[in-house]
């Protein structure tokens, strides 16, 4: 148990919420992806209509339910 | 966003936890390049335990959606741009201080209401639980039970104890 905790730690894989803009940065992630960047899994997005649609009260619910870090991209 | 970030400076969570980029649908290579900083930044910070903040979370959250706050940036543009009916503006760094001031006062109260709503304390206990300065909590709790949010529960000896409304 302890030996798995050291190893966790080591490689501590973050998790990360991103609020993504429908117009600019989820079709910059597809685009992304369709031209095989690599980039480090660690974000989990949501794709949102526009940056602006982002309330600053779900940042805090992001890190509540437990996300280590919050990005928001448009 | 910044005053997310202040806020989260505030309570001791740091603002780097949260990261705001600007890419257009064009640029894939930036979306990568960013995808890696912020993973960076956060592999520094290293994990983070909503557990632990709780108390600190709560209280950003409502300091968020309070009326005043909520009032004051939706007049953002009216106070700095266009001015009152007297055609005074504010300059964006005194406009600025002003959303600070309020935001941490805003911040201090909740946290006080936060801890209020576990159970009635006295004003020192709670100056103990929120890390804040004992004068500080009696200036915030007066204003509570001005708004009617805090009150008078009864004395212990010669101490007041204070609840939640």
């Amino acid at each position: 148990m302890k030996a798995g905790n050291i190893e966790m730690n080591k490689s501590f894989e973050p998790k990360i919420l991103a609020f993504l803009c429908n117009w600019c940065a989820y079709a910059g992630a597809d685009l992304a992806g369709v031209s095989r960047l690599q980039y480090p899994p660690a974000i989990r997005s949501i794709r949102v209509m526009c940056s602006g649609r982002v309330d600053p009260v779900y940042i805090i619910d992001g890190l509540k339910s437990g996300f280590d870090s919050v990005f928001v991209s448009g | 966003m910044e005053l997310v970030r202040y806020l989260l400076d505030l309570s001791g969570i740091g603002r780097d936890r949260v990261q705001l980029r600007w890419i257009s649908a064009a640029e894939g290579q930036l979306f990568a390049k960013y995808v890696a900083e912020v993973t960076n930044i956060t592999q520094e910070l290293g994990p983070f335990d909503p557990k632990k903040f709780r108390l600190p979370l709560a209280a950003v959250e409502q300091t968020l959606n309070s009326t005043r706050i909520r009032w004051l940036l939706g007049l953002t543009k009216q106070i700095t741009e266009q001015g009152n009916v007297y055609n005074e503006k504010l300059k964006d760094k005194d406009f600025k201080k002003l959303l600070q001031q309020a935001t941490e006062e805003e911040y201090q109260k909740a946290l006080i209401i936060e801890v209020l709503k576990q159970s009635p304390r006295s004003v020192r206990e709670m100056a103990e639980k929120t890390g804040l300065p004992v004068y500080t909590v009696s200036l915030r709790l007066n204003e509570l039970e001005r708004c009617n949010q805090a009150g008078l529960k009864e004395y212990s000896g010669s101490t007041p104890i204070f609840m939640g409304m």
